[in-house]
């Protein structure tokens, strides 16, 4: 979930198009360079990329993840490490004609059965594999079979006359995985 | 137009006005506590009741004569009915009595907000337009525009234990008793999140009004308020 670190998150499942909600907390603190582990930095180190990273620090309620985000060639990246530093996804934006054009066909055709009216806010290609696969694919932009390709997407949908934003996740063979409803922080503060 | 030129904007204007009206000014500093108290209702309603008080630490001519007096001012208690009317956005509408120097002021208020959320911070901008009635003075009807930021100084959004900072800048046309007048707000403050629902904040509120008519009056309060959001 690296879309909405911002936010409290409510994961959700869907079933005959209801989203039924479960909370989920999530936290992102900004993190030194010298506080990240020597593995995670010595994978960003290697790609030799001449930009600005930062570093964050991710808790939910089970689990703890160090993420760097960048940008390089114009293209939003994010890679995420577990707690010891061993690479797990990473994370490009992408606009919608660059989806796989099946996957936006159904992804097109949800959105259309789930909401009367709909946005896409923003669309994320994630890559799931070995070190070795996703550094080839930073660095010499080189796609290997074995990684998993899935969409995350962030969608502002209206439902039953009621707007509210959501996440999807699809495979790259167009199924769904999971949606997620994604509600504000509280802003009482801003508006008082 | 990005933050940076924006808040910079905001800098100068302040200077400016600050500058063209040091001729017959006046200034007081003091003390703006305030609680706000908000609760979520059903069907995308919500109220917040909210209590701020007014102390006056000094106040005087600038390069004159300063009265260094403590004095209690005034306290406003006001209550606001929000609905939700999108993603991000309310209508709101509510009262609040004024107790000064023994006489009660009566307002009321209609507002529009809306939240907006950048990858980095948060901005509202929030519109309000309110009557204010009394038994002293000629009714008093303004038009107020804010824009609020809140810039979070740890990650990408303020979580529990972070800490923010927020500026506000506002616009105050007011039309009293035939008379426009314009106050100018910026306000500064350090924020710390204690929890999603409880938030303490603590800065410097710059009032500058009547500079149109050429009595400008700057006020200096040291803000302290406390956000609190019942279950």
């Amino acid at each position: 979930m690296h879309t909405a670190k911002s936010l409290f998150i409510i994961v959700a499942c869907v079933a005959s198009n209801l989203l039924v909600a479960q909370d989920k907390f999530e936290k992102e603190s900004r993190i030194k360079r010298e506080d990240v582990p020597a593995k995670a930095l010595a994978f960003v180190d290697s790609l030799q990329l001449n930009t600005r990273f930062k570093w964050y620090q991710e808790e939910s309620l089970s689990d703890k993840s160090i993420e760097v985000k960048f940008k390089f060639n114009k293209i939003k990246y994010s890679i995420e490490f577990d707690i010891l530093g061993n690479i797990e996804d990473v994370e490009a934006e992408l606009k919608p004609a660059e989806m796989t054009p099946a996957v936006l066909l159904v992804f097109v055709d949800k959105l259309k059965t789930d909401c009367s009216s709909y946005k896409i806010i923003k669309i994320q290609r994630q890559y799931i594999g070995k070190k070795l696969d996703l550094y080839n694919l930073l660095k010499f932009n080189k796609m290997s079979e074995n990684l998993v390709v899935n969409y995350e997407t962030v969608v502002r949908c209206k439902q039953n006359s009621k707007v509210a934003m959501f996440e999807y996740l699809f495979n790259e063979q167009g199924k769904m995985l999971s949606v997620s409803k994604i509600t504000f922080k509280n802003s009482s503060h801003l508006e008082y | 137009m990005n933050t940076k030129t924006i808040i910079w904007a905001i800098f100068f204007l302040i200077a400016h006005v600050n500058i063209v009206s040091h001729a017959q000014s006046s200034f007081q500093i003091g003390g703006l506590p305030s609680l706000n108290l908000n609760k979520k209702l059903k069907n995308d309603w919500s109220i917040n009741a909210r209590v701020e008080s007014r102390l006056r630490f000094q106040r005087g001519q600038i390069n004159g004569a300063i009265d260094k007096e403590f004095n209690y001012v005034l306290t406003d208690f006001s209550l606001i009915a929000a609905k939700r009317i999108g993603l991000n956005s309310r209508v709101a509408g509510g009262y609040l009595i004024r107790f000064e120097d023994g006489d009660i002021q009566h307002r009321f208020i209609q507002q529009f907000v809306i939240v907006q959320k950048f990858s980095a911070f948060r901005l509202s901008h929030r519109l309000v337009t309110d009557q204010t009635f009394s038994s002293v003075e000629s009714p008093e009807f303004r038009l107020r525009y804010r824009i609020s930021s809140e810039i979070p100084l740890n990650g990408e959004s303020v979580d529990p234990g972070e800490f923010y900072v927020r500026i506000n800048n506002e616009y105050l046309n007011s039309l009293q008793a035939a008379t426009y007048d314009l106050e100018v707000r910026l306000v500064s403050l350090i924020g710390y999140d204690i929890s999603d629902k409880f938030k303490v904040e603590s800065g410097l509120d710059y009032r500058v009004n009547s500079f149109l008519l050429n009595r400008t009056r700057h006020s200096y309060w040291m803000a302290i308020n406390f956000f609190i959001d019942l279950k």
